[in-house]
């Protein structure tokens, strides 16, 4: 019985380093986080490029360039004509 | 196809359209003419005639045909609104704090600096003297003039007569000061968008509109800081402060567009009240006024022109009797 007890605590002990010393060698040779897979690279979609944004030192108060378009509750009967309105001034 | 530019010219956008070979030539020539008239009428330029004449009182001054067809006009109006379209209200205009252009003001965060006053008395309008057979004009002293009332549209009559001469088919725009001559070679009325005052981005109504004219007065457009007082550039005369009224704007449709500009500032003024005596002595006029909550009301016919409006738009008729 005690012969059983210490082969079984061999064992435990030896399986439990091969398997550490396992998963230490296969994290060691796996691709860095930084390292792309190629079939990855291949398939990305190439990021836009952005036009660069007019400072807003540019702006004068009361600029009406970051007003909204007209809108309309309604349908506009005929967009080709120019655009009448009339609310004073 | 109908052409069209805008520019910028007595403190608001100019907008002409035309249809026709001859468009591009004749929206130039009206866009000089429109830059000259701005020279020559406007108050806040010291070479302009109108300030000539203002420096001038006391005495009699020779003027152009043009000064004096506008002052002869601006008596014809006076007399038939009882008053209430008055171009001597300047003293009263400058004391509410409209000493300067609107662009400047503007550009001084909305806010007027002029001190705040009382009411002086002057000398009322009717007390102008005009001498056609000399072309002279004698104002008393004490009175000064502002033509704002009415130049813009005579301004944009005589464009759009000018663009007419090199088109048949046009439209001049000045502020929402609008005549339209002819009709669109596809048949169709001209268009022109009711801005709601509250959020002038924001289109109330449709209006379909034929070889006619539409002017717009609001007191939300000219409006600034002056003490502790929020004003507006529309001075009730009877008061000498900037009227209190019943609507936010009104809009005049007929054929003339210095009747429909004078009318639209005078039924302003003048609210509901007055509505049935004033819009008697124009009897081609129709008009559409906004309330606090963008609702539309106007005379009995004034639907015959709305094409569409937005669906939360409440339309009336005015009952003006």
């Amino acid at each position: 019985m005690k012969l059983l007890k210490l082969g079984l605590r061999f064992w435990i002990t030896v399986t439990s380093i091969i398997s550490f010393l396992a998963g230490w060698i296969l994290l060691a040779h796996a691709p860095k986080p930084n390292q792309s897979n190629s079939l990855a690279s291949d398939a990305a979609a190439p990021l836009p490029t952005l036009e660069p944004l007019q400072p807003l030192s540019d702006f004068q108060p009361g600029d009406n360039t970051f007003q909204n378009q007209p809108t309309f509750g309604f349908q506009r009967r005929n967009q080709s004509r120019p655009f009448f309105s009339t609310g004073g001034s | 196809m109908i052409r069209s530019i805008e520019f910028r010219a007595m403190n608001t956008t100019v907008m002409l359209a035309a249809e026709g070979e001859l468009a591009i030539e004749g929206m130039h020539a009206a866009k000089s003419f429109i830059d000259e008239c701005e020279q020559r009428f406007s108050r806040f330029l010291p070479a302009s005639e109108v300030t000539e004449l203002n420096r001038s009182a006391g005495q009699w001054l020779t003027v152009s045909d043009d000064l004096m067809e506008m002052l002869q006009l601006s008596v014809k109006y006076h007399r038939e609104t009882h008053g209430i379209f008055d171009p001597s209200i300047l003293p009263d205009l400058k004391r509410a704090g409209y000493d300067r252009s609107m662009d400047d003001i503007r550009a001084n965060g909305g806010v007027s600096h002029s001190p705040v006053s009382t009411r002086p008395s002057r000398p009322a309008f009717h007390d102008m003297s005009l001498d056609l057979a000399d072309k002279s004009v004698r104002l008393p002293y004490g009175l000064e003039i502002d033509l704002g009332g009415i130049a813009k549209g005579w301004i944009v009559e005589k464009a759009a007569n000018l663009l007419h001469q090199y088109v048949d088919v046009c439209g001049v725009s000045a502020g929402g000061d609008i005549l339209f001559i002819g009709q669109p070679s596809d048949g169709m009325d001209w268009d022109v968008y009711l801005e709601d005052p509250r959020n002038p981005m924001q289109m109330l109504a449709q209006l379909h509109i034929p070889s006619e004219a539409v002017a717009t007065s609001s007191i939300m457009k000219r409006s600034w800081s002056h003490g502790e007082r929020v004003q507006h550039h529309l001075i009730d005369p009877r008061t000498g402060e900037p009227a209190e009224t019943q609507w936010l704007s009104v809009t005049v449709i007929c054929p003339c567009i210095i009747e429909a500009d004078v009318y639209a500032k005078v039924l302003l003024i003048g609210g509901s009240r007055e509505t049935s005596k004033l819009i008697g002595a124009s009897s081609n006029a129709t008009f559409i006024a906004v309330d606090s909550r963008g609702n539309l009301v106007g005379s009995s016919n004034y639907k015959d022109y709305v094409y569409e409006s937005a669906t939360d738009v409440f339309v009336s008729t005015c009952i003006t009797s």
